[in-house]
């Protein structure tokens, strides 16, 4: 027996079910005891539930486009869009599909402006125009980038995209060998193109930018093989370079100055980003900014993540290792950092803070607060004041045993003894595993119900750390967590949040980790996407499953929302299954290299029995 | 290995060597040339020793090589080394040339950089993972451990 926070469930036993099972078992409704959903009237503005609880930033542009990665700055994916109903979501049905001609892991989610959709691919990144106003999704244009061969084996967890942004009648999207590039929306011409990282290094990049008053913010991957991770921003007229700032090293190189006031005391003074590593280890340290980026245009800030330190091996690097695994908020004018909070001090276990960070306001303890609220790979669901840092509530969100819980006065997660890892030693059922509690599928956030729908994963590790040499463009990691199936015989759940109390209000379970994002829209209908290739409407307030349809490959994209040019509401997803999932974990899912033919793996044993590789949207309507 | 084809009467000439190469202009060739020669594959003088194999298995790791195709060579972000199946040839001169020049696919170039000696171990190694037949998945057999990132 080993204890296991699980929502508000004190003991369960851990492991009781072994790796080789459950994988058959179908999705189950699974309503938490105690608390109701913060059900109000279904205001269809979207602006406020009863509650008060509301997005801090507008849909960018009309309310039946998609313009943005998440629709908006605020990272919501909340749509006002309200056709599609608990009561006729049954009656959803293919309205038209297209190939991406691209196979791999299709993270990300497609753009919707006007009457045109944008779609880009995994490597080779290619983006495609669709003319939604004709029969038949005939390509307005399509455009193959110049993208270096090299950049495939310097990808550590797939050659995924995880989407472009639009402004200003141009589409911005990043290539996996470092490059940024600005298209023309009409014409499909590149208008300029940016050589942002050194794939020598193992630079590459696989996040979605968006464009903050002008300039397009990007951020690299690579914290596998030993880079020293930044965000910078780009003119998006010229694609000139207008900033950079590191996450690791020297004040100067990561733009703490004046303006930097951490919340908590251990995140104050000179050099952190150095001093807190031993010696030069801090430049091969990782803090890559893979995943999604916010922007609050009252405080101008922007929020982002940042990756595992590097290598995985902890002994390599004794420290706090600042600022990886962190939030870091940065002045969106100048890239300088106003605040920052390392929600896992000195990582052991590949806890990278990139997931995304939703922006809203809610009621806590009586009281309205501008909150962002983040899921972090580490199993901590926080409630977070955006203006300063602070933590306003953490709970656990997925079973986990690494941690008892957040000492609320300094921060810092409280550590278990025996979860630490180190260097020659096996340590056991660490949970969640190195792919966390949640990575990188975005949750959405519904301000009719005041819930946040978080789609999880629950699996469990052992890990194994081991000395390891930095050599340029390989991995440098020193470490290996085999994984399997977490506490209960189910290894994801696509669950409700109440972000207010840290209470898990209802959950779906599933057979395998949810790897594909949440879409909530006005209509009180949310979706997401399975790793084994079903596509399901859900009731916001009951969690329950109205509507479910197996597209061609497992969905590790994004839904999203739009009308068309006939009126209707339309809903898109990617199907493609890969990622770290889909190339590392279900290592038997390709079918098109003859020469890698690979063995079924523990962590995911049956999974080639539902899926395989593809590369493509599927998109639904009444 | 294909057989050599050779004849001294047609007008097109196959010599044999590493791989096969298509001579149409004989007369270019010099007196006395060798029309139908062997296969002179390049050999491995590790291949097979258990010892040299023991020492790659170690290169193998200190190289992060396992981090790119796995544990003991199950695949990862490259391809795996456990199907007998060759993205670029799988003789010991193949091997030995893809880890010298590195490929396009992000396999780094290894020549220079590491002895040769140490190339011949690492390839006597990589083949001695090539064992496994993969052809049919079942979904009822056993399975292999994996980590991701």
């Amino acid at each position: 027996m080993k204890r296991v926070l699980l929502g508000h469930a004190a003991i369960a036993t851990l492991m009781a079910v072994a790796a080789c099972n459950g994988g058959d078992k179908g999705a189950t409704a699974d309503s938490a005891s105690g608390s109701e959903p913060q059900v109000t009237s279904g205001a269809a503005t979207g602006t406020a539930s009863t509650s008060g609880a509301r997005i801090a930033v507008a849909h960018a542009g009309p309310p039946g486009e998609w313009q943005m990665p998440a629709g908006d700055y605020a990272s919501s994916r909340y749509s006002e869009l309200a056709s599609i109903t608990p009561q006729n979501a049954a009656n959803l049905h293919v309205s038209w599909a297209f190939s991406t001609g691209v196979l791999r892991g299709h993270e990300g989610q497609p753009l919707v402006v006007g009457n045109t959709m944008y779609v880009v691919t995994p490597y080779p990144n290619v983006s495609y125009a669709i003319d939604l106003a004709q029969t038949g999704q005939p390509l307005k244009w399509k455009f193959r980038p110049d993208n270096s061969q090299q950049a495939i084996g310097r990808a550590c967890c797939d050659v995924v995209n995880r989407g472009a942004t639009y402004a200003d009648g141009r589409i911005f999207y990043n290539l996996l060998d470092g490059h940024t590039v600005a298209i023309d929306a009409v014409t499909g011409n590149q208008v300029w193109r940016t050589k942002m990282g050194d794939l020598s290094r193992g630079e590459t990049i696989t996040m979605a930018p968006i464009v903050v008053k002008g300039k397009v913010i990007v951020g690299s991957s690579g914290g596998e093989m030993g880079v020293r991770g930044w965000i910078a921003a780009l003119d998006a007229a010229t694609g000139k370079e207008v900033w950079r700032a590191y996450n690791i090293g020297p004040d100067k190189d990561v733009k703490v100055g004046p303006k930097f006031k951490p919340f908590y005391a251990h995140d104050r003074g000179k050099d952190l980003g150095a001093t807190s590593w031993p010696g030069d280890t801090w430049k091969t340290g990782g803090g890559a900014v893979w995943g999604w980026l916010s922007y609050d245009p009252a405080l101008n800030l922007i929020y982002h993540g940042t990756s595992n330190p590097g290598p995985w091996n902890e002994n390599q690097r004794t420290g706090d290792n600042k600022w990886t695994a962190s939030i870091l908020a940065r002045d969106a004018d100048t890239g300088e950092m106003v605040w920052a909070l390392q929600v896992t001090p000195h990582d052991m276990w590949d806890y990278d803070a990139v997931n995304e960070n939703i922006l809203v306001d809610l009621p806590i303890k009586g009281q309205m607060r501008k909150v962002l609220v983040h899921f972090d790979r580490n199993g901590f669901a926080y409630t977070i004041d955006r203006a300063t840092g602070e933590i306003l509530l953490a709970e656990p969100f997925v079973p986990m045993n690494w941690s008892t819980g957040i000492d609320m006065a300094t921060g810092r997660p409280n550590v278990v003894e025996t979860k630490k890892t180190a260097q020659d030693k096996n340590v056991k059922d660490i949970c969640p595993s190195l792919e966390g509690g949640k990575n990188q599928q975005p949750a959405a956030f519904s301000p009719q119900t005041g819930l946040f729908y978080v789609p999880t994963n629950n699996l469990c590790m052992d890990f194994q750390a081991r000395a390891v040499t930095y050599i340029a463009g390989t991995p440098f990691i020193g470490g290996n967590a085999p994984e399997k199936g977490g506490p209960g015989g189910y290894r994801g759940e696509f669950i409700a949040w109440d972000a207010t109390t840290g209470k898990k209000i209802w959950g779906i379970k599933e057979p395998y980790p949810v790897w594909g994002g949440a879409l909530a829209t006005a209509g009180g209908v949310v979706f997401y996407g399975t790793l084994d290739g079903w596509f399901k409407a859900v009731d916001a307030r009951s969690g329950k499953v109205l509507w479910q349809f197996k597209v061609g490959s497992g969905v590790v994209g994004n839904p999203v929302t739009y009308t068309g040019p006939d009126g209707k509401q339309y809903v898109a997803i990617y199907a493609g299954i890969g990622g770290d999932m889909g190339l590392l974990i279900a290592g038997d899912v390709a079918a098109n290299l003859p020469y890698d033919v690979r063995e079924r793996g523990t962590t995911l044993p049956d999974i080639a029995r539902w899926t395989s590789w593809g590369g493509e949207l599927f998109v639904f309507s009444l | 290995m294909t057989s050599a084809v050779g004849t001294d009467t047609g007008s097109n000439y196959f010599v044999a060597g590493d791989s096969l190469r298509l001579i149409e202009h004989p007369e270019i060739l010099p007196a006395g040339f060798p029309l139908q020669i062997k296969p002179l594959p390049i050999k491995n003088r590790y291949e097979g020793d258990k010892g040299a194999i023991a020492n790659g298995a170690k290169l193998f790791v200190g190289y992060n090589c396992l981090d790119c195709h796995g544990a003991d060579g199950s695949g990862a972000m490259g391809p795996s080394f456990q199907d007998g199946r060759w993205h670029f040839g799988g003789s010991p001169g193949d091997v030995f040339e893809s880890i010298y020049q590195g490929r396009p696919d992000g396999m780094p170039a290894w020549g220079g950089r590491i002895s040769n000696e140490q190339i011949w171990i690492l390839t006597a190694y990589v083949r001695s993972l090539s064992s496994k037949d993969l052809s049919t998945e079942n979904f009822t057999g056993k399975t292999v451990e994996r980590t991701g990132h």
